[in-house]
């Protein structure tokens, strides 16, 4: 027979009472004495005791229906003459809380995985959600999400209203065969940008026009712009970024944080960067929408070297990380102006051009 | 009887860093590879773990929720707040400027009604589920009442442009704690708003003044507000409560606190909280003749959880 000591607590009343604990084959008894002094014992039969998860050294069962006895035993040999006296109860879950037990190599080790599957589930599991949502999202609703975006994105714009109508007249001359609604804003910016939003907004700065000589690289600018759009690279963007927000603030416990991102979502757009992949992607769309139309694809060559040329000097690097251009798109570029034959020069683009070009040095 | 006349008393804190820090990794592993279902359970240990280790007269707190209770609470939460932020949501995608607005007027008046609820809530689960050498703490508001109060006071709060806000607050706190039961231990609070409201406004406009310098001066002054006025009764027998928190104290606390989150990247914020609560702890003085041995239980159960994990979603922090 086993003794343990133990205190004890009656439930009614908040005294702790100094106890013994002895362990019977179908039934615990504890004895205490009262406060006066008489030695009580209480009797626990084994179905009703319950252990108390816990994640000290601590033992603590309780017993019994609203409002519970309870015991609380330190002695180290308790779990073992539980399991001897009782080999068919288990008083000791294997639960979760014995991972709270582990040593400290242990969780430093969890601490690791867990900083790497964080690192793991942002770069690489929030983009292939992204684009899987991104796939099931049907285009009527994409393009109101993206008209939402655009009205409230564009508050902070000047829109050059004259151009934009050119523009876009410039635009419906060319099939980007795109399900897409395609809609061109220029904006008074002297950067050299463009971005596209989701559902076919596209936001073109007049500072990139102004340094465009053919009507080419107007056209290139604009196919591949619309090719992001078609292969909803912003949309995969926006959901990823959205994400990335969304995963912070649920990481840091804010919930608040949520609202946040959807109230100014739509300003972080013009400062989204997208993948190599994506790019290029957007690059190969584009030169075959020039391929099928007969524009010369020389025209990405001369738009590259221009963007190279405005970021050689440029302090301003927002293009460049808006489009990183490399090497490899240029060259790519030049080698599929070798491959092209069909070359037609189309006058009625032309004179659209040429109303552009007369639009902004009419101002100047 | 005249041996009472000194008697003061103190809460302990016996956490360490590194095991909360332990809970803490399992919490987060698990909660991202069950993809956010593990939460209420994660929340139940850190509780237990937390209240295991806060002592009082050489016995621990117990914090009897469990996973299972709160992740009903914790399903109706997350339901209550995708409903809300889809009408929002929605209203924004109409693009139409009446209904955009009728969806923020819903999204806020939901809020507003959410947040007393929520309060309500979690006072009714957490003190239900927590106690002392077991007997049970409990609480005794009426919801209805509650939410009037809450609705009321805010909608006073926003056309005074917040200045009734102290008023509010020491009203909210003057009827949690009139409810607050520990078996049959009444508790009050006896601050005043217009009291509550100059401390705000010297430590306001003094902070901006010393440019912060004076914070930690206003933090010690709101804790010893909070804390001095709090009366508890047992029977006949009145205890005063007492903070002997310093200025200079809030300042070691949370500029090392800070260096800690920051230096390790957040990494180490266990130990912060271990550090912020034994501050805690180690400056609150119960004052008066307790008789720690007579407290009966007064209070019943009460399982639902659903206001512990709104409280969570809406952040707002009990404890």
């Amino acid at each position: 027979m086993q003794h343990f000591s133990a205190r004890y607590h009656d439930g009614r009343r908040s005294i702790a009472h100094d106890a013994t604990l002895t362990l019977r084959p179908d039934h615990w008894l504890i004895h205490y004495q009262d406060p006066s002094g008489e030695l009580t014992s209480a009797r626990w039969t084994l179905p009703g005791i319950v252990t108390d998860e816990n994640f000290s050294d601590l033992f603590i069962f309780r017993y019994g229906s609203f409002p519970q006895q309870t015991i609380e035993c330190k002695d180290r040999q308790l779990p073992a003459a539980l399991t001897q006296h009782y080999p068919d109860r288990v008083f000791f879950k294997k639960g979760i809380s014995r991972l709270f037990k582990l040593s400290n190599t242990a969780i430093a080790g969890m601490a690791v995985l867990v900083v790497a599957l964080l690192g793991v589930a942002y770069w690489y599991g929030l983009p292939l959600l992204a684009s899987a949502v991104a796939s099931r999202v049907p285009v009527s609703a994409e393009v109101e999400m993206g008209d939402t975006m655009y009205e409230n994105l564009l508050h902070g714009y000047d829109v050059d209203s004259t151009l934009t109508v050119k523009v876009n007249d410039f635009a419906r001359s060319i099939d980007f065969k795109t399900r897409y609604p395609i809609r061109v804003t220029v904006v008074r910016e002297k950067d050299a940008n463009a971005f596209a939003l989701p559902g076919g907004n596209i936001v073109v700065f007049d500072g990139i026009l102004r340094k465009m000589k053919t009507k080419e690289e107007l056209a290139a600018l604009l196919a591949h712009e619309v090719s992001h759009v078609h292969y909803r690279h912003s949309l995969r963007n926006v959901l990823r970024s959205l994400g990335g927000y969304l995963f912070l603030s649920i990481l840091l416990n804010d919930i608040n944080g949520i609202v946040t991102v959807l109230a100014d979502n739509s300003n972080a757009l013009a400062n989204l960067t997208y993948s190599r992949e994506l790019e290029t992607e957007a690059d190969q769309k584009a030169m075959a929408i020039f391929q099928s139309e007969g524009l010369n694809i020389k025209g990405f060559v001369d738009l590259f070297t221009m963007l190279k040329g405005e970021h050689g000097d440029m302090t301003n690097l927002k293009l460049l990380s808006t489009h990183p251009l490399t090497e490899d798109r240029l060259r790519a570029a030049e080698a599929a102006v070798k491959g092209q034959r069909n070359v037609k020069e189309d006058a009625g683009l032309e004179r659209k051009w040429e109303d552009i070009e007369r639009g902004y040095h009419g101002d100047e | 009887m005249e041996l009472h006349q000194n008697e003061t008393r103190q809460l302990s804190f016996h956490g360490e860093g590194a095991k909360l820090f332990g809970i803490y990794i399992v919490n987060i592993l698990l909660t991202m590879v069950t993809l956010g279902i593990y939460y209420p359970w994660a929340k139940a240990a850190l509780l237990k773990y937390m209240y295991e280790e806060s002592e009082f007269e050489g016995s621990r707190f117990t914090f009897h929720g469990t996973g299972k209770e709160m992740f009903k609470g914790f399903i109706k939460a997350i339901g209550i707040f995708i409903g809300l932020y889809g009408i929002l949501f929605l209203a924004a995608l109409s693009r139409n400027f009446t209904i955009t607005m009728l969806g923020v007027a819903v999204f806020y008046i939901g809020l507003l009604i959410l947040v007393p609820i929520a309060i309500h809530g979690a006072l009714r689960y957490r003190t239900s589920r927590s106690s002392w050498r077991g007997i049970h703490f409990g609480y005794r508001g009426d919801r209805k009442e509650f939410l009037n109060m809450f609705i009321v006071g805010s909608l006073i709060t926003i056309f005074t442009f917040g200045i009734y806000g102290a008023w509010f607050v020491i009203e909210i706190r003057k009827y949690i704690f009139k409810n607050l039961r520990f078996g049959n231990i009444t508790f009050s609070y006896e601050g005043e708003g217009s009291a509550f409201f100059w401390m705000n406004f010297k430590g306001y406009l003094l902070t901006v003044i010393t440019f912060g310098i004076y914070f930690f001066w206003w933090a010690k002054e709101l804790f010893a507000y909070y804390v001095d006025n709090i009366r508890m009764y047992q029977g006949e027998t009145r205890l005063t409560f007492r903070s002997t928190a310093t200025a200079g104290g809030y300042f070691k606390l949370i500029i090392v606190n800070l260096l800690i989150i920051v230096l390790s990247l957040g990494l180490a914020t266990p130990w912060a909280i271990v550090r912020a609560m034994q501050f805690v702890f180690n400056h609150i003085h119960i004052d008066g003749p307790l008789d720690v041995n007579a407290i009966t239980q007064t209070e019943a159960d009460y399982t639902d959880a659903t206001g512990e994990d709104l409280a969570d979603m809406i952040d707002i922090g009990l404890v």
